[in-house]
């Protein structure tokens, strides 16, 4: 049985922009479960860090609960609060990693570790920096420990800053890459080590990215939930959702995304959307968010009710989505126009 | 000079450019040689800061002011006559850009002037090379904005802000074609563009070419990219192109460690786990690379030569080019595996 | 959403809120016309300006002496009389209440603002505060005004090629002029032009060039009186263009710069359009862009900046005005002559906020929605 570490129910999450609202998360339900590898995949803006950002603690929803080992995290108050930020670490992936350029490593490292009282004096911290770049790999650790990050290269500049994140002992890490992330086999190398952390370390790692099959990678052995506009339409085994996807978006995506092998990504066959424009989450269509776009849009039903994350009625696995037909148990029919 | 065949559009012989910066010479293109035929698309891949847009960039003599090229020659071949790009004079230059090369940049989100509408500036563009005719201009944009699957009269009056990131990057490809060039550019042209949107432009792509017949060359870090679109890919390491050939020769047949490290460090959607496998190691400094062949810190087959002598690039089969002392110890260890 | 409507939809069923109902909608109406961008920068505007006048109203009254006695003073230098005698004869003369408590002042002199009327001046009774300005604020904006434009377009010109040739000598020395331009106060400009070329080199008759055209001519449209208005603009001209010159050029490079970094100057290059066509449409475009705005806001400064400028040149101008007024303490003309310069920079502010829409089109998009 699955142990859920967070618990997200009915998140919403607006911004204020100017004079409109902006609604930018809405009525997000999920659980993390204790060291499960769970990716969070979708489009820019549909709201992954977000998301990323409200189970770290570091937002507020705008209305909704988290809790974190099934405390409330809005009632945590001083001592607890402070642990639970500790416990809960980010990590923005972005080559140009936000690590002071006035720091060594071993500061940067070590000042955490002092500041959060980890550590018993110098030789403590020393130690124990050398254990964190041990972890990630940064070896010999004597190459990395007196260097500034300019002198660093992109990947050993993440590694790094997943190594401060390491400081505090988290036991989840939410780690999200930035699209701007390019070189292939840098996010690899970076992804096989955070997998290595789970076992070493017992942390549980969330991965959020818009690459699916980059999360079909990182979470072959747990579970993908894919994002549209502020909803999560889609979620379950990893192995389910690129084999079987259910959601008319997760099939769209799938079958739009070019592979790295010329025969087969030339004999795929694409999806054709109903249409190429996205919507502004300041005027969201009624009803299900991706209708004006859904080949398989059902008229009179997909436009007046939304739909709500459910296992579809008589489905054999546990994937939820939020359609609905599936909803009502219908079968999909492409729609034509 | 001209032992070019009647298909070859581009022919890259030799090019070497550094860039003077203060702190040394960047050789960021070291004997860079190919062909680009007729109606071919070719794919340059390579990880960031590998040399693929000051290759690109060189073409059009469009290089940053501190860049210098220090050897070779570009040829550029259209209706039987031969121009040498780099002896382009001004004048000549700005004719050949755009009507004969049109150059999409990296990053084209910011590729329009954001004061001018776009009718204004596909005019601007036809009247620099000479068209007078307004409504023809205006004729030939509506067609290239339908075949990039726009509404025409919209978009054609609109300011560039009024466009979505993915209208912008098909209208800029509408532009690059307005002239009928032989050669197109298009550097990263999908990056940073959702994951639908990169489809409609592939897609729209590959309609463009079977229509207007034209070469593309393109960089993309993205391998599915180039699987999909490429006739040819040559891999670029280190300023120098290390393998070329077919798509099939090279996603099949690799014969260069580094494009075969590429192919195994991509992740896949196939029904099946991925075993991947990162390069080790990271990309040489440009200013002062490392001996003989340049991929050796990190290759796993290097050998004492390695480390001394670089490899030319030569033929591994076919049409198949590759610089490597020890293709057949990839080759061995592929056969290993499967 | 949910809290437009759920709680309307209560009240409509309770007659006994209709009171708080209206209170309510008389608030959300009030906060539509708070929340509309024009109105709101306006009220900002309005309320600068009253802040800017109380403290005037409060500083004017706080400066040692006042009119009676500065005139009273004069009197008793130049006549021999009786001091008595003297601040009967002056306080008969002038239009002052001095039974009047500052804060009865205060409230008289605002209600007659809220009626836009400035009052009169306090030395010389008889005259409007609005007739006074009338007569010397025109001077002062065509000299400041072509001070400005000469510059701003001198400015523009000169700017781009420091960005083009960034590094080069001629970069270098116009940079070096610039720094030099904008460094040196105008009156300082004033002074030295006066000194070099006026007394040292005698290239022109300062005295003769006092005033705003030669005595004796009669305004109107004639050549003769337009070249004398023009001579004797000519130095505070010049002045303002040489002191100003330099913030334009500067704006103007940095400007520049920036464009030319842009990818979309990049992609005309290559798009083989011509080199005069890239220069003009894509790079000085949109750098002067920004200048614009700048040139609207600046028109207040320049304005009240000028104040000394016209003193040193004796232009007869709405700072040679202040000048007067300040020097006779004349309470109401020095209240007006604030308020107008005031005005003149809150709203050309306001001005170049709300025009910038128009010229970039980007913005005018957003504006609209
Ligand atoms: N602080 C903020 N204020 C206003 N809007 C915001 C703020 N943060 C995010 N948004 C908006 O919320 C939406 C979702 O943003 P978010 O960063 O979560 O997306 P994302 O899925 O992480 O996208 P990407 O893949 O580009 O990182 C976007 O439309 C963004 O503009
Ligand atoms: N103007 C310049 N001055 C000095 N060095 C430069 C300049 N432009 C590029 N370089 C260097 O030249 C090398 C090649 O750069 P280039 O932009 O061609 O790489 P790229 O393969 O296109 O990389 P990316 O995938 O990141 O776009 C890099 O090491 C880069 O740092
Ligand atoms: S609810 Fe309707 S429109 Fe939305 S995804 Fe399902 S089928 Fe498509
Ligand atoms: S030449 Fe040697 S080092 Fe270079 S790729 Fe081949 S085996 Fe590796
Ligand atoms: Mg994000
Ligand atoms: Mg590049």
């Amino acid at each position: 049985m699955p142990e859920p570490i967070i618990e997200l129910q009915g998140v919403y999450r607006d911004f204020k922009k100017g004079r409109e609202v902006v609604p930018v998360l809405q009525d997000i339900n999920f659980a993390i479960n204790k060291l499960e590898f769970l990716c969070l995949v979708g489009e820019s803006g549909c709201g992954k860090t977000t998301t990323g950002k409200i189970i770290c603690g570091l937002l507020p929803p705008s209305s909704g609960t988290i809790h974190f080992e099934g405390q409330d995290i809005a009632t945590l108050r001083g001592a607890e609060k402070r642990r639970h930020r500790r416990n809960v670490q980010i990590i923005h992936q972005d080559p140009y990693a936000s690590l002071n350029p006035t720091q060594t490593v071993s500061e940067m490292l070590g000042y955490p570790l002092l500041a959060h009282r980890l550590v018993n004096g110098r030789r403590g911290t020393d130690s124990r920096v050398k254990e964190l770049l041990d972890l990630v790999d940064l070896t010999p650790v004597e190459d990395f420990i007196d260097k500034y990050p300019h002198q660093l290269s992109g990947g050993q500049r993440q590694r790094v800053s997943i190594a401060r994140a390491l400081t505090t002992e988290p036991s989840v890490i939410v780690a999200d890459e930035s699209v701007s992330m390019v070189d292939v086999s840098i996010r690899i190398g970076l992804l096989q080590m955070m997998m290595d952390l789970r076992d070493r370390l017992n942390v549980t790692i969330v991965f959020i990215t818009h690459d699916l099959a980059l999360a079909k990678y990182f979470a072959w052995d747990g579970r993908i939930g894919v994002m549209y506009l502020g909803r999560l339409v889609e979620i379950g085994a990893t192995q389910q959702i690129i084999a079987a996807p259910q959601h008319p978006y997760t099939k769209v995506l799938l079958s739009a995304i070019p592979e790295p092998d010329p025969q087969k990504t030339r004999s795929k066959q694409h999806i054709q959307l109903r249409s190429e424009d996205i919507p502004r989450l300041t005027e969201l269509p009624p009803g299900c968010s991706f209708h004006p776009r859904c080949p398989w849009y059902v008229p009179g039903a997909c436009d007046v009710a939304v739909p709500q994350l459910a296992q579809p009625a008589q489905s054999l696995v546990d994937t939820k989505v939020a359609c609905v037909p599936l909803e009502r148990g219908d079968k999909l029919v492409l729609h034509d126009s | 000079m001209s032992d070019l065949s009647p298909e070859t559009v581009l022919r890259v012989d030799d090019l070497s450019i550094v860039y003077r910066t203060d702190r040394g010479d960047v050789r960021a293109t070291n004997n860079v040689s190919f062909d680009l035929k007729r109606g071919e698309a070719m794919a340059l891949i390579g990880e960031s800061g590998s040399g693929k847009t000051t290759i690109s960039l060189a073409l059009i003599r469009k290089l940053p002011k501190n860049a210098v090229v220090t050897n070779g020659h570009i040829l550029y071949q259209h209706k039987n006559k031969v121009q040498d790009v780099l002896g382009l004079s001004r004048r000549q230059l700005r004719g050949f850009r755009w009507n004969d090369c049109a150059m999409v940049f990296q990053g084209a989100q910011n590729a329009f002037n954001p004061v001018l509408k776009i009718r204004k500036q596909f005019e601007d563009t036809a009247r620099a090379h000479g068209w007078t005719d307004k409504d023809a201009i205006r004729k030939r944009a509506l067609s290239l904005l339908e075949l990039v699957r726009l509404d025409p009269e919209r978009v054609y009056e609109s300011f560039p802000h009024e466009l979505s990131g993915g209208m912008k990057q098909r209208t800029l490809l509408a532009l690059g074609v307005l002239l009928n060039p032989q050669v197109v550019i298009l550097d990263e042209p999908t990056t940073a563009l959702d994951i639908l949107t990169q489809r409609a432009i592939i897609d729209v792509l590959n309609d463009m070419q079977r229509q207007l017949l034209f070469s593309i060359i393109f960089i993309s870090h993205d391998l599915s990219l180039a699987a999909e679109m490429a006739d040819t890919v040559a891999t670029v390491y280190a300023g120098e192109i290390v393998e070329i050939g077919g798509v099939d020769d090279i996603f099949y047949r690799s014969l260069h460690p580094y494009t075969y490290g590429l192919l195994t460090s991509v992740p896949t959607l196939d029904h099946a786990q991925d075993v991947l496998q990162s390069i080790p190691g990271s990309p040489p400094n440009l200013i002062a690379p490392p001996s003989g062949c340049k991929f050796h810190p990190r290759c796993s087959f290097a050998s004492d030569q390695c480390q001394v002598e670089g490899p030319l690039l030569e033929l591994g089969r076919e049409t198949h080019l590759a610089a490597c002392w020890h293709k057949d110890r990839l080759l061995a260890s592929r056969k290993e595996v499967v | 959403m949910l809290n437009d409507q759920q709680p309307l939809a209560t009240n409509r069923q309770l007659p006994a809120t209709n009171m708080s109902l209206m209170a309510a909608q008389l608030y959300d109406s009030l906060l539509k016309i708070y929340r509309n961008y024009t109105v709101r920068v306006f009220l900002q505007a309005i309320i600068t300006i009253w802040a800017v006048m109380t403290l005037t109203f409060v500083l004017v009254r706080l400066m040692p002496g006042n009119p009676v006695d500065v005139l009273v003073e004069q009197i008793l230098t130049n006549e021999g009389i009786s001091y008595q005698e003297a601040y009967e004869r002056v306080a008969a003369s002038f239009n002052i209440d001095s039974d009047a408590t500052p804060l009865d002042q205060y409230f008289q002199w605002l209600g007659d603002l809220l009626r836009l009327d400035l009052g009169i001046s306090i030395t010389s009774p008889g005259t409007k505060v609005i007739d006074e300005i009338a007569r010397f604020l025109p001077w002062t904006v065509f000299a400041v005004g072509s001070g400005l434009l000469i510059s701003f377009v001198l400015g523009i010109f000169a700017g781009m090629p420091m960005a083009y040739y960034r590094g080069s000598k001629l970069d270098h020395i116009l940079s070096f002029f610039s720094s030099f331009s904008t460094g040196v106060p105008n009156y300082i400009w004033g002074l030295l032009i006066i000194i070099v070329p006026g007394i040292a080199w005698r290239w022109f008759d300062i005295g003769a060039l006092r005033g705003t055209y030669d005595a004796g001519l009669t305004p109107g449209l004639n050549a003769e009186f337009i070249l004398s208005a023009l001579e004797h603009a000519a130095l505070p001209v010049f002045t303002y263009v040489i002191a100003i010159l330099g913030t334009w050029m500067l704006s103007m490079k940095s400007s520049t710069t920036g464009v030319l970094n842009e990818d979309y100057v990049n992609v005309a290059e290559a798009r083989g359009l011509k080199e005069r066509t890239v220069i003009s449409s894509y790079v000085g475009r949109n750098a002067a862009l920004p200048l614009f705005t700048q040139l609207t806001i600046s028109i207040g400064f320049v304005l009240s900046s000028g104040v000394v400028v016209e003193e040193i040149f004796v232009y007869w101008g709405i700072g040679h005005h202040l000048f007067q007024s300040i020097t006779v303490r004349d309470y109401t003309s020095l209240q007006g002559v604030v308020l107008l310069l005031t005005a003149a920079i809150v709203f050309s502010n306001l001005f170049a906020d709300l025009t910038y829409g128009l010229l970039d089109p980007r913005v005018r998009v957003s504006g609209e929605k």
